[in-house]
């Protein structure tokens, strides 16, 4: 009997609130007509999205009084009030879920006042009833649970009436992946032009700089060449020696850009050309990329790799049409310079002797893995620094992600996720 | 010499036909593709194969591979690969099967006529040419080592001599005597530990590469 007491007394609780939420509704009834008022006569047009707002904060604690009682969430869909006046008014008028919860408001302003009001009967009848039935017939409660099911209909119809349509909890999911993206691809761009204004001005300075240069000196040869040939000799070699920094210029240039050994080799073999240059011993394994299903190993020393012929076989799988599978061209050279920073880090910071990169292909993107076993410590010290936020910002510009561990004595780990599609 | 290129890019294949005949060799053929090198070199049997190592279709490594492939099929063939850009992993390849008769440059070393025709008639009497560049990345990459005990001029002599230069070329470049050479290899050589050497040449050449990659 006194379980049965306090059970009813909780949903008795409910239901007040609910009453207590009904004089509400009415309340915003009536702030909705005057409203709905001086929307008409313009004026009032400003007030719309707050009152819109605060039909929303209303809903929503039923929402979450609903979800408190009966243990599983009322979801919501609202499209955000955004923008200029008029853009919000529009919003706030056309929005499906502003429809919703008047409809839910006008009718909680009748059913939560009359549940409760019902409820204030069975009360009156169930003390004596329920009082005689169980203290002398010595039987369960009849007329008490009554209340709990009084409280169960308010959950049932707050529930249908506050739930948004399927579509329009998709077309709310939407919208935020939407802005998420907008976001992102804004990033992008910048990224991009950023990108390409250093390009600009690296060839700007560099090799058209000196072929201006070589061009000038040229010119002075051809002049000196009959009165002077030792001078136009000089000026010959003068220009040579600008001819080829020039070209060492745009080597760099170009390496800065799209490095030419990933259209040669494809991620995989360039992977491994750093992995052998790089001064320490790497282990490099390979998962769904290039047509390598397995693990193989590619050590640091390309003198024995040259002498026990992997490269011939490495060479004729490339040419079987080996390039199955490979990413965009962007999050290849992402990857790859990802793999350059971490390993030149990893030669000229950590005292590691070993390193092992992972390339691993994911149903969403490429995942890339570089492990040393150094000292670590590279987030705390300055030493990775500009490496480190060039590689954040590549990464971020492909909408990746950057996990870099690495705790005093080791292990330094990065982990790079680059989404693409295959 | 009789002399097979493979070219690309009609500018640089006419520069090279010019400054080949100019100076006294014969170009025997010439390839703009990939496929097309072999058969061409099986026809030929040049004196020496100057390959570029991106070509159609691919434009990848069409022509690198062609080198190890005309190796294979012709051995002891001496081949000189130009490219764009140097790339250890493939002068790790092209040295894989000896170093002799084997050479890797920059496109831009054939601006230096002299030194390029030296190199080209270097690697085809079976000698070595590899880039000055790929050697400073070779020497750039080894730390904590004996290196750092060569004196300036022994790590000079020690670049020149892994770019496949003999005794003579090396003296002349660093305006010494041949004397002068000798001593510094033989200080080189006993400082890194290698046995000592007295012929110029490929074997030398893989002697150093081996000891900078090892």
């Amino acid at each position: 009997m006194r379980e049965a007491i306090k059970e009813a007394a909780r949903a008795w609780w409910h239901l007040l609130i609910g009453a207590v939420f009904a004089v509400l509704c009415q309340l915003m009834a009536a702030v909705a007509l005057f409203t709905a008022f001086l929307t008409l006569t313009v004026i009032g047009a400003g007030v719309l999205p707050e009152s819109v707002l605060l039909l929303r904060l209303l809903a929503g604690r039923e929402r979450s009084r609903t979800a408190a009682r009966t243990g599983a969430p009322v979801p919501e869909a609202y499209l955000p009030l955004e923008g200029p006046l008029p853009a919000r008014v529009r919003t706030a008028v056309t929005d499906p879920g502003t429809h919703r919860d008047l409809v839910w408001a006008a009718a909680h302003a009748v059913y939560g006042m009359a549940l409760w009001c019902v409820s204030l009967v069975v009360w009156a009848c169930a003390l004596p009833v329920d009082g005689v039935w169980t203290g002398l017939a010595g039987r369960r409660p009849l007329v008490l649970p009554l209340i709990g099911r009084l409280a169960g209909l308010e959950t049932d119809w707050a529930r249908a009436l506050l739930t948004p349509a399927p579509s329009a909890a998709r077309d709310a999911a939407l919208a935020a992946r939407v802005e998420q993206l907008t976001a992102t691809r804004a990033g992008a761009v910048a990224a991009h032009g950023a990108e390409l204004r250093r390009i600009e001005r690296d060839l700007h300075d560099g090799a058209q700089a000196r072929l201006v240069a070589l061009s000038m000196r040229i010119g002075l040869a051809r002049r000196a060449y009959d009165s002077d040939p030792a001078t136009a000799r000089r000026l010959l070699d003068d220009a040579q020696d600008q001819a080829e920094e020039a070209l060492a210029e745009l080597r760099h240039v170009v390496r800065g850009i799209h490095p030419p050994i990933l259209t040669d080799r494809g991620l995989t073999g360039a992977v491994r050309a750093l992995a052998a240059s790089s001064g320490l011993e790497v282990e490099v394994s390979v998962t769904g990329l290039d047509g390598h299903g397995g693990h193989d190993e590619g050590n640091g020393r390309k003198g024995s790799d040259a002498s026990n012929g992997s490269d011939a076989s490495n060479g004729s799988d490339a040419s079987n049409g080996g390039y199955g599978t490979r990413a965009p061209a962007a999050v290849e050279a992402a990857a790859y310079f990802v793999v350059a920073e971490a390993l030149t880090n990893a030669a000229k910071h950590s005292g590691a002797a070993r390193a092992s990169v992972a390339l691993l292909r994911e149903p969403a993107g490429l995942r890339v893995l570089v492990e040393d076993a150094g000292r670590g410590g590279a987030e705390a010290g300055e030493r990775g620094g500009s490496g480190l936020t060039g590689m954040r910002r590549r990464v971020a510009a492909l909408d990746g992600t950057v996990r870099l561990t690495s705790p005093r004595g080791g292990p330094t780990v990065i982990e790079v996720e680059l989404p693409c599609v295959w | 010499m009789r002399v097979v290129i493979a070219e690309d890019n009609a500018l640089l294949r006419e520069g090279l036909v010019l400054l080949l005949s100019s100076s006294g060799h014969e170009v025997a053929g010439v390839a703009a593709t990939g496929p097309e090198i072999l058969p061409l070199l099986l026809e030929q049997r040049p004196d020496v194969a100057v390959l570029d190592v991106r070509l159609p279709p691919g434009f990848r490594d069409e022509g690198l591979r062609a080198a190890l492939a005309a190796r294979e099929q012709l051995p002891g063939l001496p081949v000189l690969v130009l490219s764009q850009y140097v790339e250890e992993t493939y002068a790790a390849e092209l040295l894989g099967g000896g170093a002799r008769g084997v050479g890797y440059l920059l496109k831009d070393r054939i601006g230096r006529v002299d030194e390029f025709l030296d190199a080209l008639e270097r690697v085809a009497a079976g000698g070595t040419a590899l880039d000055p560049e790929v050697v400073a990345e070779l020497l750039a990459r080894r730390r904590d080592d004996p290196l750092d005990s060569l004196t300036p001029r022994e790590r000079e002599v020690l670049e020149l001599m892994a770019q496949g230069h003999d005794n003579g070329t090396i003296a002349r470049s660093m305006v010494v005597t041949e004397r002068a050479v000798h001593k510094h290899i033989g200080n080189v050589f006993a400082k890194l530990g290698l046995p000592p050497s007295d012929s110029g040449g490929h074997r030398r050449v893989l002697a150093v590469l081996a000891y900078l990659n090892a």
